[in-house]
């Protein structure tokens, strides 16, 4: 074997054999549990074959709901941030006052933990003594204050809500990148031959950007599947299971020791997540032609 | 030669990467100068709210060099954190559960998890009434101070004058006084659903009246001879919560309530009445003064019930970790603490309790609680006498949840609680069941 082929393997031998201890084999594990009956009474582990995936996919309601809310969670929160994202990459690169401020503003709720980013907004949203509803309720406002947390119409919207505000900062950094990227000469050749601004960004903006719009949507679409502390910290799945998501189910199941039944959850959130990306980056990376 | 040195570079990494790994989780509760470190995992409502363990534990370290550290976890995360602490063999040197004779095997495990106590001098010194909830196979694996507990409703006597109403001795009676109080814009009920398990106390603290109305009921569930679902009575208490939820006797926008802010709606008198345990009067008086001597208490009347319901456990019990490396220590402490003089203390300054599983130390129960025990008949509640509804609890409280925001129906939640006990029942491989 030549230097040129031992080379990289050499240096990525620490980082590849992290990563298969961490990452493979636990999902390997984690995939052969979901066949078993683990659980933390016994110490036994029997093989019941797809037992678990039945009892999720067709045995029970409950857990098609916690696939139906995290399917429309990753919908809504991926159009939300994108669409959101990509609106304030554009007003930001075209020339407004304190530029790199107002990007500072808009992208720090991404650093901060949700825990921290939760506790807060269940203050804000707290029915009775929240910012929100006090300020609705002291203009008059009454008929707009809501329980946001405690009701079946509007827990789910609000940790939507909240999950967007935090995360469309990171989207708009993506998109200004990206924008940053597209040489002028295409607008100004735009500008001559008397094309206005929906013509520039259909035509020209939103095509030269789709390489950042995939990148985008499959990190939005696989945030959103994986979602967990957002729903956990601001209603813990209630009320009833109105909010739980597969992840709090996976969590719920190993809390009370269903460790297979828990695993082949995860399982189920792996394959959708697989087999959604793989769908998307062929969709999105189709050849762009001008 | 080449290929030979590569392979020996990998061997290396490899090798370096599980020594640093290895060395991550060395020195876990013994600090560098060689004086143990005990770590005491439990949830918030598993110690006195006032910090006499913490204290005294500090004292015991002044005496004996043994650091005790605290980790306390809110009650909601505690009951599923311990089950994955202890399948992990992460779980701290001493850590509580709370127990029942019925749930406690399968929650510890204590022939795998737990010291056993069998043989120590203070195990003979608890309450015979305690010993089953934190004993198995004949052999006693935990230390608790709890008492048998008991969930009475305290009023605001004040309010109640007021409006001219007398403590309600059925669920009509309830109703009526409650509609008095809401008139008044005052919060008829505290209730606590946030905190996930304090809507469900009204449920299966009624237990004894369903036993008594029709016998045998809790064998036949224990049988699998039937449903929970064919329990009308408890169908009758769950649609009563929904009614009184739905008329606001538990005020407006109650789902987001904690049970921690009770006592300050109770004590500001925002709400005229909280369900809670015998010593609230301390607590609360405590916290607001003008409160002492306007409080009463009655028997929850939801599903017309009069029976004083009791639970032998319930409450936190302390385990020694049967696989820390410092079991000695671990006995040692519990030595400690079981003290006469050290228990004294642990009740005299802890929350209000007014008694205390070890019959040598003097109860402080008044002669209001020996007189109302005296004509109210007795039985054990549900969760302690029905297998597999304990370990649901925070699921039932979810299931409650949901009804209260219109998402369930009180037929959902019975048939919820059936399902899970055959879930349990199965993966414990309960011939019942089979």
């Amino acid at each position: 074997m030549n230097a040129n082929k031992i080379y990289p393997w050499y240096f990525s031998s620490g980082a590849i054999a992290l990563y298969l201890l961490f990452i493979v084999a636990p999902a390997l594990l984690g995939i052969y549990y979901s066949f078993t009956d683990w659980n933390s009474y016994s110490s036994e582990k029997n093989f019941i074959g797809l037992e678990h995936f039945r009892t999720i996919l067709a045995g029970d309601p409950t857990y098609l709901l916690f696939i139906k809310n995290t399917v429309l969670f990753t919908l809504v929160t991926s159009i939300a941030k994108t669409v959101l994202g990509l609106f304030l990459a554009l007003l930001l690169v075209s020339g407004v006052k304190a530029a790199n401020l107002h990007r500072m503003i808009i992208f720090s709720p991404q650093v901060l933990s949700f825990l921290i980013v939760g506790l807060v907004f269940k203050s804000l949203l707290d029915p009775n003594n929240g910012f929100v509803n006090v300020t609705l309720r002291s203009m008059g406002l009454d008929v707009l204050a809501q329980n946001w947390l405690g009701s079946l119409t509007w827990a789910m919207p609000s940790i939507m809500a909240v999950d967007t505000w935090k995360g469309m900062g990171y989207i708009m950094v993506l998109f200004i990148a990206g924008l940053l990227a597209i040489p002028r000469d295409y607008y100004e050749a735009a500008s001559i031959d008397g094309a206005g601004f929906g013509q520039k960004l259909f035509r020209i903006t939103i095509p030269m950007l789709m390489p950042t719009i995939t990148i985008a949507t499959v990190l939005n679409i696989t945030y959103g599947l994986r979602v967990f502390d957002a729903v956990y910290v601001l209603t813990n799945g209630g009320p009833g299971n109105a909010t739980d998501v597969i992840n709090t189910a996976v969590y719920s199941s190993f809390a009370k020791g269903y460790w297979g039944l828990g695993s082949a959850l995860s399982t189920i959130l792996f394959v959708i997540m697989a087999i959604l990306s793989f769908f998307i980056i062929r969709l999105m990376n189709r050849k762009v032609e001008y | 030669m080449m290929r030979k040195r590569f392979l020996f570079s990998l061997a290396s990494v490899l090798l370096l990467s599980t020594l640093l790994l290895a060395g991550c989780n060395s020195g876990k509760s013994t600090e560098g100068s060689g004086k143990v470190t005990l770590t005491f995992g439990t949830s918030q409502s598993g110690i006195p709210r006032t910090g006499i363990m913490q204290t005294m534990a500090k004292e015991y370290e002044q005496e004996t060099g043994v650091k005790i550290d605290f980790q306390v976890v809110p009650d909601a995360q505690w009951r599923d954190l311990i089950k994955v602490k202890l399948a992990s063999g992460e779980a701290p040197d001493i850590f509580n559960v709370d127990v029942d004779p019925l749930s406690m095997p399968a929650n510890v495990r204590p022939e795998e998890n737990a010291i056993d106590l069998t043989n120590e001098e203070f195990t003979g010194r608890m309450s015979e009434e305690i010993l089953p909830t934190v004993s198995h196979n004949d052999k006693v694996y935990g230390v608790s101070f709890a008492p048998t507990k008991i969930w009475y409703v305290y009023y605001n006597k004040r309010i109640f004058q007021e409006l001219g109403i007398e403590p309600p001795t059925s669920y009509a009676e309830f109703k009526a006084i409650s509609q008095k109080i809401k008139d008044k814009d005052i919060i008829p009920f505290y209730q606590a659903p946030a905190s996930g398990w304090y809507q469900v106390l009204p449920l299966f603290e009624t237990g004894p009246n369903y036993e008594q109305t029709t016998a045998g009921t809790y064998e036949k569930l224990n049988n699998n001879e039937m449903k929970v679902a064919d329990m009308t009575q408890l169908k009758t208490v769950i649609e009563q919560l929904k009614e009184f939820a739905d008329l606001g006797y538990f005020g407006k926008d109650f789902l987001s309530n904690t049970v921690e802010a009770g006592i300050e709606a109770f004590g500001q008198e925002k709400a005229a009445m909280l369900l809670r345990v015998p010593g609230t009067e301390k607590e609360v008086s405590e916290a607001y003064p003008e409160m002492e001597d306007n409080m009463g208490f009655f028997v929850m009347p939801w599903g017309d019930n009069q029976t004083i319901g009791v639970n032998p456990g319930g409450s936190a019990a302390m385990f020694g970790n049967k696989n820390s490396k410092h079991p000695e220590e671990v006995l040692k402490f519990f030595r400690w603490i079981t003290e006469h003089d050290h228990l004294q203390r642990v009740f005299d300054e802890g929350e209000g309790n007014l008694t205390i599983c070890w019959p040598e130390i003097e109860p402080k129960l008044t002669q209001d609680y020996i007189d109302y025990e005296k004509n109210h008949e007795k039985g054990t509640v549900m969760q302690a006498a029905v297998k597999y509804i304990d370990p649901q609890w925070m699921d039932i409280g979810k299931d409650l949840s949901g009804m209260f925001a219109g998402a369930m129906t009180p037929d959902q939640i019975l048939q919820n609680i059936d399902k899970r006990r055959a879930e349990q029942a199965k993966v414990l491989k309960d011939e019942k069941w089979q």
